[in-house]
């Protein structure tokens, strides 16, 4: 579930207690194949499961299409929602409901509930109150996924799912600014993937976009969660290391060097091995004085490593200059 | 030229009787309803349950729903010359299917504040029917 989501989940089931009187609230929410139940962090597991089966089933009711119930990824996420006091009682079992369909325009994206271990707890002011919120909340949350989705598009790149160069540029402008005011290191690790124009040229591009993707993947598993991966341009990837010396940085380019080398790529039919060819700078060891010095410094260190015979990973040397 | 027999008058008047009878009931659940649920979710359902229907009554799908409410006016100009059975059945199994939903949403709260004045419009309908 993004931030945002969830921000307006907590947000609505804290102001809940004031309006209506109930057990537990959920929010069921579906993002591709996964459902995303964020619920009262005190409901017991018995309690979530009936409200999940029963939010499921509307879900399924109102779907368009049918939902395979055991197909589905169900996440539970629970989140203390209502004051410390009122919390569940751990024997308590769904007696009734109240659950609409988080919808805009004409799309369902999930559904809302107040659910209750009372008897007929709800009436028609409750469902007008609810109806309102759930309304607001269904408008809310297509905006922001309307927002995160052109986020998106406008920071990843489409092919490997790594962050684009626009991205890259940005986050290194940030990256670079900290490491200057802080004097923390910072390493820039710039990876090109050899004779990959061969790929492209024997096996097609489809296949080349394929490498193109498994080598991104391969470089998100890499890395540390801080760390930045983009793809710099064609067969060109750049990762921003913060708090990387050259001794930590070098580390992580040759294990990613030797795990590209150790890899047979499986592309349909075709096993392919390839190589990288690494280049790294730092700040402050190799005083750059800004984000397209830094970039430059990789840049050659990655040419470097390119002439001395590739399949290999060059630190920046100040004689490269 | 087919003379119009007093027979097909008193089909077309029982028509005409029943599609103005679910007109009506149709407009006083969706006054209701969208008091309770609001009008996106209502038409949402509406839409939901028409599609449901629509291989066994295709004549429901002639029916107008948008968050402004239910227009009847171009299945009233199609429909004229079906038996009023069926269009009471297939009304009948769009407002059992409309209260099914109801159910699966808010349990009882909807039909407890729908019960009242459908019902008895429900029962009309079926005399008018039965008279026949």
């Amino acid at each position: 579930m993004s931030f945002e989501i969830e921000e307006i989940v907590e947000s609505a089931g804290t102001n809940l207690p004031n309006l209506f009187d109930f057990s537990s609230f959920g929010v069921l929410w579906k993002e591709g194949p996964t459902l995303y139940l964020y619920q009262e962090e005190s409901c017991p597991p018995s309690f979530t499961q009936e409200v999940a089966k029963n939010m499921i089933s509307v879900l399924t009711i109102l779907g368009e299409e049918s939902v395979d119930v055991n197909q589905l990824n169900l996440q539970v996420e629970k989140r203390r929602l209502k004051p410390k006091q009122i919390l569940m009682d751990p024997q308590a079992a769904l007696k009734s409901h109240l659950t609409l369909p988080l919808a805009a325009e004409g799309e369902i994206s999930g559904c809302i509930s107040l659910n209750s271990d009372q008897l007929n707890a709800f009436d028609a002011q409750d469902l007008q109150f609810f109806s309102v919120i759930g309304y607001q909340m269904a408008a809310t949350l297509k905006h922001f996924q309307r927002f995160s989705s052109i986020k998106n598009i406008a920071i990843y790149d489409t092919l490997t799912n790594l962050y684009n160069r626009r991205y890259f540029e940005e986050r290194l402008g940030v990256e670079v600014k900290k490491a200057f005011h802080t004097g923390s290191f910072l390493s820039l690790v710039m990876l090109d993937i050899d004779h990959f124009k061969k790929v492209n040229d024997t096996l097609g591009h489809p296949v080349g976009d394929r490498v193109l993707y498994e080598i991104g993947s391969l470089l998100k598993n890499s890395v540390r969660k801080k760390d930045t991966v983009a793809r710099y341009g064609g067969e060109e990837f750049i990762l921003i290391l913060p708090d990387a010396n050259v001794e930590a940085s070098s580390m992580i380019a040759e294990r990613i060097r030797r795990s590209v080398e150790k890899t047979s790529f499986e592309v349909g039919q075709a096993q392919i091995n390839l190589t990288v060819s690494i280049g790294i700078s730092n700040l402050p060891s190799h005083r750059a004085r800004s984000k397209e010095e830094l970039v430059k410094m990789a840049d050659l260190a990655l040419y470097a490593a390119k002439g001395g015979g590739r399949n290999r990973v060059c630190v920046f040397d100040s004689n490269q200059r | 030229m087919a003379s119009v027999t007093k027979e097909d008058k008193k089909e077309k008047w029982s028509a005409d009787l029943v599609l103005d009878l679910y007109s009506n009931l149709l407009a006083e659940i969706w006054e209701i309803v969208s008091a309770l649920l609001g009008e996106s979710i209502l038409e949402l359902i509406f839409a939901l349950a028409i599609k449901k229907l629509g291989d066994k009554y295709p004549f429901l799908a002639l029916m107008k729903v948008s968050e402004e409410g239910i227009s009847l006016d171009g299945l009233k100009e199609n429909c004229r010359n079906m038996a009023p059975i069926e269009i009471h059945r297939g009304f009948q199994g769009l407002i059992n299917h409309l209260f099914h939903l109801f159910s699966a949403l808010a349990e009882g709260v909807i039909s407890r504040e729908l019960f009242p004045k459908v019902l008895p419009k429900v029962r009309e309908a079926e005399r008018i029917i039965s008279q026949k």
